[in-house]
């Protein structure tokens, strides 16, 4: 127990230390989700802003007004707007792939790691995390679907039951269980990541074998402390709402932005916390000085070296 | 002596005609004129029909054996040698028009593609006779008056060698089994429970010198003639039992059955539920009839919601009793039907089926908007028993009206529907979505089941009936249309009024000649939109080079173009407000295409609205009727804001657990 806790405010710590990584995620994040609006926020303007109509959505939130601007011929297809904010997504996602080696480096470094040598991570490691990606996405995909379809099953039996409750808690406690199960396969590809990361692992393989072994045998402290976390993110996101629903004025913009961006940044450290639990937990697991090893790492000019 | 034979002569009459107050005819046939379930000392309604049934329900197989003897009252004024009688049960079979229509529409709620055939629905005639004139049951005959399906099997006929003459009797003994279909259309069963609607064969309405008895379509509903339903239903004792009318009698069956008697006055429907699992939660409301009982029969799960069940349906009564008339029932059963099934939002006479889930926020208006709609229909379908299937907007569509009249006034015009978490929205607003997606595409006045699809009947029947009389109340007056109402409520209660019986009570009423207005609203399919076409505001002086335009003291040409752009004439309001705070009302008689004001003002304008006081609740787009020269981006921003939080957290999920 006292081992989860040390790890929970161990990783707390790290997270905390390299903030600017979290600011410059949700600085990314922030800039692809406005391209992403940008479709619905010019169509929304387009027939909002000469509108007195509009004041319906401004002072309140009337559903049913929304609905019609939804629906109006010149506001375009629902696609319009959501395809874009879906691609960006997905951009967010890429360069999350691309920049999280990055992270794990620097998360553990004892020393404030350099521009450069945060990219070379990026870089080297890239491919390596593409493939990381890919297996994750089958095993994953495999278990969710196969979980899932279980599920499906058991809800679709419940609900011939005359408990009406009963379809809703099935599906509630089971997703809930399928969750944690993912948790533990995502738990086990971030221990992979990490161990390509800082043991300059090529092997992905080799890798996934090792993150497998030590989620194992490590099962209850490493999902404790990620659970731990997930509940953590799951109050922000709760009082988040509440913040918003009780203290923002209907009419305030400015006031909805702050509220709502803080807790996109809240929930996005979140995931770092968590990131930053599996490096935590793989330093002490390795004992030993794995900055070093990365810093003797060869970089690539010198590798090009006669 | 001619004293003597005047008196005989007088006495036979006399007795000759209180046997025929008695019985009616030389059979000795008659409808009861029992008063038992309702408030009032005599019939209400002209009674067509008597009937008897004694049915059996088997909880295992959902299916139901019973005999029927209906009585028919003749009072068409000619004789009558055919009866046609709907089978309504029969639509749930992939032959029947009901389907065909559903599955053309991929409607009903169903995928007929996994139909299970144990699911189907039946009605079939065990035997037919005809008191007096014998056995017909080899005679009977499938019609199809509305459509070339030889298949449907909804409406069956019969032909009778002796006419029954007018003011003459007819009795039919009918025996027959039912099997239930897995909840559609809201009849039928689902796990245990059952709802028995349209489960029995009933006779045609004799309606304008001609049967009316449609087959059953996809999206219409019902018809039939009032009268005095005597129903005995025997069921598992286990199961929790409710129906039309009220109850006179329980009686427990050494099988293990019960057998629960029912009596209705003046229906013209009977309507059954039965379910182990029911709870009740009885109630009274005090209407200017007298005291009724409401009994609400409540899902375990939704125990918590009774009061909230019990409270909307007193208000509303009490709306309607003071609104429109009195409700002269002794009883009305609200059943919150399984969930999950396809059984809620129903109305039968004095019994209605509401709809609500265990997880009900306080907010969330849908138990109350089931239940005030539902209870609706008893004025408009249950008393003024108007044609569902060629006028089914009389019904649904004014429902919708007073239903959004009976909510507003509860609980607030922008509240009436949803006001949870700051999401509002109103009856008006949900009637504005029903319409405006199939605002040109079918009259008002259609028969129901030829309109274009479901939707346009959902949108026409319901959304646009309901715009276009709140509409109507700001064109005559709220109070005005209120009394129209009111007498129109009075004067056609327990008849079947037509669409002109309603509209001339609204012109009579109202005094006003209305025909401009219903000849778009109703007969035809114009659409309404009013734009703000442009503004401007040019300094009189625009020639000078070193004009300086100073507020208050540059003079401006003001122009507004307002421009009707589709094809509903209607007069209307235009507000023009300038920037000095002077405001200028124009009223515009709307027959042009477009209209412009012209002002030369020490101002320029400010804002232009078409329809300031909202007068108008069917313009197809009230974003454009109004225009401001400034814009105000806020209204966007904040939608973008949500919009750009939701992608955010889209994304960080997708990268949360991918990465």
């Amino acid at each position: 127990m006292n081992e989860n806790v040390n790890l929970v405010f161990a990783s707390a710590a790290i997270a905390r230390r390299n903030k600017r990584y979290i600011v410059w995620f949700y600085l990314l994040n922030l800039a692809f989700a406005h391209f992403g609006a940008s479709a619905f926020s010019d169509a929304a303007h387009n027939i909002l802003d000469h509108s007195l109509y509009a004041d319906k959505l401004l002072h309140g939130f009337n559903l049913g007004v929304f609905t019609e601007l939804l629906t109006r011929p010149e506001f375009g297809a629902m696609p319009s707007a959501t395809h874009p904010a879906i691609m960006f997504a997905v951009v967010f996602f890429l360069a999350s792939l691309v920049f999280m080696p990055g992270v794990l480096l620097g998360y553990a470094s004892d020393h404030r790691l350099p521009r450069d040598e945060f990219f070379r991570a990026c870089g080297r490691n890239v491919w390596r995390f593409v493939r990381l990606f890919l297996f994750f996405a089958i095993i994953a995909g495999i278990v969710a679907g196969v979980l899932f379809g279980g599920l499906n099953a058991l809800v679709t039996a419940a609900d011939k039951t005359s408990n009406e409750r009963l379809p809703f808690f099935t599906q509630l406690v089971g997703t809930v269980i399928i969750l944690l199960l993912l948790t533990i396969i995502r738990i086990w590809f971030d221990l992979a990541q990490t161990e390509v990361v800082l043991r300059d692992q090529p092997a992905v393989r080799k890798a996934i074998a090792a993150g497998f072994r030590r989620t194992r045998r490590n099962l209850g402290r490493l999902l404790g402390s990620y659970v731990v976390i997930a509940i953590v993110a799951l109050a922000i996101l709760v009082a988040g709402i509440l913040l918003w629903y009780a203290i923002v004025p209907p009419a305030s913009v400015l006031g909805a932005f702050i509220v709502g961006q803080a807790m996109m940044l809240l929930l996005l450290a979140m995931r770092f916390w968590q990131r930053a639990t599996a490096v935590a937990f793989y330093v002490r697991e390795m004992n030993q000085p794995v900055v070093e090893n990365v810093r003797a790492i060869p970089t690539f000019a010198a590798s090009m070296a006669p | 002596m001619c004293a003597r034979l005047t008196v005989v002569c007088l006495l036979v009459a006399s007795l000759a005609m209180s046997t025929y107050a008695q019985t009616g005819t030389a059979e000795g046939l008659a409808i009861p004129a029992t008063t038992s379930a309702i408030n009032s000392a005599a019939p209400l309604s002209q009674r067509v029909v008597a009937y008897d049934m004694d049915a059996k329900y088997n909880a295992k197989a959902h299916s139901l054996d019973a005999s029927e003897t209906l009585t028919y009252h003749n009072l068409t004024g000619q004789p009558l040698d055919t009866f046609p009688f709907h089978l309504y049960l029969n639509a749930f079979q992939p032959i029947s028009t009901w389907v065909r229509e559903g599955k053309r529409e991929a409607t009903r709620g169903q995928d007929f593609e996994k139909w299970d055939p144990k699911s189907f629905g039946a009605e079939e005639i065990k035997s037919f006779e005809v008191v007096g004139q014998g056995d017909f049951t080899n005679q009977l005959q499938f019609v199809h008056p509305d459509d070339d399906n030889n298949d449907d099997r909804t409406v069956m006929q019969v032909h009778l060698p002796k006419p029954i003459p007018p003011d003459g009797y007819v009795q039919f003994k009918i025996k027959f089994h039912d099997q239930f279909p897995e909840t559609l259309e809201r009849t039928g069963w689902n796990r245990d429970f059952v709802l028995g609607g349209q489960w029995f064969p009933k006779v045609g309405v004799w309606w304008h010198g001609a049967w009316n008895c449609h087959q059953f379509h996809a999206y219409t509903e019902f018809f039939a003639d009032f009268g005095v339903y005597d129903v005995k239903l025997t069921v598992p004792q286990y199961e929790v039992v409710g129906a039309s009318g009220i109850e006179v009698g329980s009686v427990n069956n050494p099988d293990g059955t019960k057998t629960v008697a029912y009596h209705g006055d003046d229906i013209h429907d009977f309507a059954w539920t039965a379910s182990p699992h029911y709870l009740i939660y009885n109630d009274t409301f005090q209407s200017s009839m007298g005291t009724v009982k409401l009994r609400i029969m409540m899902q375990p799960a939704h125990w918590g919601q009774a009061e909230r069940h019990a409270l909307i349906a007193k208000q509303t009564m009490e709306r309607f009793d003071r609104w429109y008339g009195p409700y002269p029932y002794k009883t009305l059963t609200i059943v919150d039907p399984e969930p999950g099934s396809q059984a809620f939002g129903m109305e039968y006479p004095t019994f209605i089926t509401a709809g609500s889930s265990w997880l009900m926020p306080q907010g969330l208006l849908l138990p109350e908007g089931v239940v005030e709609h539902e209870f609706g229909h008893q004025y408009w379908y249950g008393m003024v028993a108007t044609n569902e299937f060629e006028d089914a907007w009389m019904d649904e569509g004014i429902n919708q009206y007073t239903e959004a009249k009976v909510m507003d006034s509860i609980f607030g015009p922008s509240t009436s529907t949803i006001n949870l978490w700051g999401i509002t929205a109103g009856e008006e607003n949900q009637d504005r979505l029903f319409y405006e997606s199939v605002a040109a595409l079918d009259p008002i006045a259609k028969n129901g089941w030829q309109y274009a699809d479901n939707n346009s009947y959902g949108g026409i029947t319901y959304g646009k009936t309901a715009l276009i009389l709140l509409t109507l109340e700001n064109v005559i007056g709220e109070d005005t249309m209120r009394q129209a109402m009111h007498t129109y409520f009075l004067r056609y209660r327990f008849t079947h009024p037509t669409k002109e019986d309603f509209l001339k009570t609204i012109e009579e009423v109202s005094g006003k000649d209305l025909r401009w207005y219903f000849n778009q609203a109703i007969y035809g399919t114009q659409v309404l939109d009013f734009e703000v076409l442009k503004i401007s505001s040019v300094p009189v002086e625009w020639y000078k080079e070193d004009l300086q335009e100073k507020p208050g003291v540059t003079e401006y040409m003001d122009n507004v173009w307002i421009h009707r752009k589709e094809d509903f004439v209607i007069p209307v309001d235009v507000e023009i407000k300038f920037d000095n705070g002077d405001k200028v009302r124009e009223h515009w008689d709307g027959q042009d295409r477009w209209v412009r004001y012209a002002y030369q003002k020490k101002a320029k304008i400010e804002s232009v609205e078409v329809d300031p006081d909202h007068k108008i609740y069917f313009d197809r787009n009230n974003f454009n009727n109004s225009r401001t020269e400034e814009a105000n981006s806020a209204p966007a921003r904040k939608l973008a804001n949500y919009w750009m939080c939701m992608s955010q957290f889209f994304a960080q999920m997708l990268a949360w657990w991918l990465v």
